[in-house]
């Protein structure tokens, strides 16, 4: 354990900092060098979604979807509209599919911090279709 | 940027075709349409305040226009054997 990580574990135990504090110095330190050093990844400008048909599909569909992540930011402000009623409903749907999430929970800081850190997202799936979900 | 044209191309085997649509037509007319109503939006804002739906209804205008803003570089392109459609806002 580095000289840092102890340093701030020590402070949590003293009661220096909060637990959420602690997290956060402690993910500071783990951020990747080039962050530290202000080289920063360029800004992605748009999610791209494209389907291909995969070696074993009969069909020749094709889907190419480039939104721009404005958009995206600008749409999900959006999910202000939805009626407190319809909480209810989403989180039950949600639960039968599986999902154990309350959206009332959810807050605007909630969704601008995973539309930030889509830049990192890359998803390709590979079967009837060829899925493939990126940002540029 | 508030896109100006949409680019929309429909390839058909063996025939295509293609259009600019001047969209910045349709952005007049559903800003004169807004202006228009606005006042009745603001009446309806005003009754529904209490039930906290009033500034969800001051805070479509700013949000729609930048949707609308943001249109810019939208790009869909759906593809079958025999049919392509290219819709892109430029």
């Amino acid at each position: 354990m580095n000289e840092e990580r102890k340093k701030i574990l020590e402070m949590l135990q003293q009661g220096k900092v909060t637990v959420e504090e602690a997290e956060k110095l402690l993910a500071a330190l783990a951020a990747p060098e080039e962050t530290k050093s202000g080289v920063e990844k360029p800004a992605c400008k748009y999610l791209k979604v494209i389907v291909e048909p995969g070696p074993q599909s009969e069909d020749r569909d094709r889907v190419n979807i480039r939104v721009p992540m404005k958009l995206i930011r600008a749409g999900l402000k959006f999910a202000a509209f939805v009626p407190k009623h319809a909480h209810a409903s989403i989180n039950q749907a949600l639960h039968e599919k599986g999902i154990e999430m309350d959206v009332t929970q959810i807050t605007q800081q909630d969704i601008e911090d995973i539309v930030s850190q889509l830049s990192d997202l890359t998803v390709e799936v590979e079967g009837k279709e060829k899925v493939r979900i990126c940002c540029e | 940027m508030i896109p100006m044209l949409m680019r929309l191309k429909i390839s058909r085997n063996p025939s295509s075709y293609g259009v600019l649509l001047p969209v910045f037509l349709i952005w007049i007319l559903l800003f004169a349409l807004m202006v228009v109503l606005f006042p009745f939006v603001l009446i309806a804002a005003l009754f529904t305040w209490e039930s906290g739906q009033g500034k969800w209804l001051l805070m479509a205008y700013p949000l729609l226009i930048s949707v609308l803003f943001h249109l810019s570089g939208l790009h869909i392109e759906i593809g079958h054997s025999k049919q392509n459609i290219l819709i892109a806002f430029l």
